[in-house]
């Protein structure tokens, strides 16, 4: 029974090394790059950190008109007072930087912990450490303060490091087999959307590339400012825009910074490395 | 007429018995079937939106004695979840098509 166990043992431990070989997170990025450039000839890579509007003529002239005077102002400026009101806090927990400057090394993998920490975690786990109360994940407040100590890394390139790691690179294989997974009752995966139909319509929509996706978030939608408040009403995090597109393909969606979510956004943005963060952007 | 009359009395028990549906008994294990087969494609990671909110109807039709109604929502629900099953068995080597 014994040797039975042992064997066994190894043969899981084997597997698990031939599953972790095959993970290439270079070649990933290697690959994905190349499959837009080629579906999007003549647009740079920095362009995609504009979304549809790197892409897609008609769409850019209205957002260029809209960025004349940005939505989103009030509400970085909201963020921006949350971001003084706490920042004695983000001075013990992020050092020097307090915060700013830091989006572009967001989520990273922590060896201490094994854990991905998402800018959104880190921040909330500073302010419980503080005897402050964490904020709501999705919306609101915190995605205004993400807002702001994100556009203080604007022009900056996204810099997600996935080290040779087994804990590491089961997070990222995690991330990118949900990315790749057709899941809801429309059998549809994040990579039929915004890799296969890229630059498509689906509705009267345009559908954003991948590459790049992540640079600008959080996002001031218009849809979210009609629904929400205030001047934070427009924002919303990266996995506020994960719930809602698992929900327009009519899958039931994970929580805000669960593992799942920490895993694809991971992925999502390792796959955008060295793409400038312009954050917050502005959304249909 | 006593035909007819034979007619339209079977007629009418024939629709009576259309109309009052399944019995509680039969819906009760559909609907639990239903949370079983939802509760398996959550694990998997791959449970579809509206069976939860399909199995909380059908709990509340059967409640209010409209036992048709339950039956037809927890078999819809429980058809989504082993739906959402095979869906995840599918989706297990997923990965880039190019």
């Amino acid at each position: 029974m014994k040797k039975f166990i042992i064997a066994m043992t190894a043969l899981g431990l084997l597997g698990g090394a031939v599953a972790h070989a095959k993970t290439n997170p270079a070649q990933d990025l290697k690959e994905f790059r190349a499959y837009f450039f080629k579906k999007f000839p003549g647009v740079p890579l920095q362009e995609y950190a504009n979304g549809i509007y790197g892409v897609n003529e008609s769409r850019r002239v209205e957002w260029e008109a809209t960025m004349e005077f940005p939505p989103f102002e009030p509400g970085v400026d909201a963020g921006q007072d949350l971001y003084n009101k706490y920042s004695k806090h983000f001075r013990k927990c992020f050092g020097n930087s307090a915060g700013k400057g830091i989006r572009q090394n967001y989520p990273y993998f922590d060896s201490k912990s094994g854990d991905i920490v998402t800018l959104e975690g880190a921040i909330n786990d500073c302010l419980k450490k503080n005897g402050e109360k964490p904020l709501g994940w999705k919306k609101g407040k915190l995605a205004a303060l993400v807002a702001y100590m994100a556009s203080t890394s604007n022009g900056k390139a996204i810099n997600i490091n996935v080290p040779n790691d087994k804990r590491a690179l089961a997070w990222y294989e995690r991330g990118k087999h949900h990315f790749y997974s057709k899941r809801g009752q429309l059998n549809l995966s994040c990579a039929n959307c915004h890799v296969d139909s890229a630059g498509g319509q689906i509705r009267a929509n345009i559908l954003s590339p991948a590459l790049g996706h992540v640079s600008h978030f959080p996002v001031y939608r218009k849809k979210w400012e009609a629904r929400g408040s205030g001047v934070t009403g427009g924002f919303g995090t990266l996995h506020r825009r994960y719930g809602g597109c698992n929900k327009q393909v009519r899958a039931k969606p994970f929580k805000a910074q669960s593992d799942e979510y920490k895993a694809l956004e991971y992925f999502h943005t390792y796959m955008s490395n060295g793409i400038k963060v312009n954050a917050p952007g502005v959304r249909q | 007429m006593k035909k007819i009359a034979i007619l339209a009395a079977s007629s009418l028990i024939a629709l009576s018995a259309c109309a009052s549906g399944p019995s509680k008994e039969e819906v009760t294990p559909v609907i639990e079937s239903a949370k079983a087969e939802n509760a398996a494609a959550k694990k998997m990671g791959f449970m579809w939106r509206d069976a939860g909110k399909m199995i909380k109807k059908a709990e509340a039709a059967l409640k209010e004695g409209d036992t048709a109604q339950a039956m037809k929502l927890a078999k819809k629900a429980e058809f989504q979840g082993k739906m959402a099953q095979i869906q995840a068995k599918e989706q297990a080597n997923a990965g880039p098509a190019f």
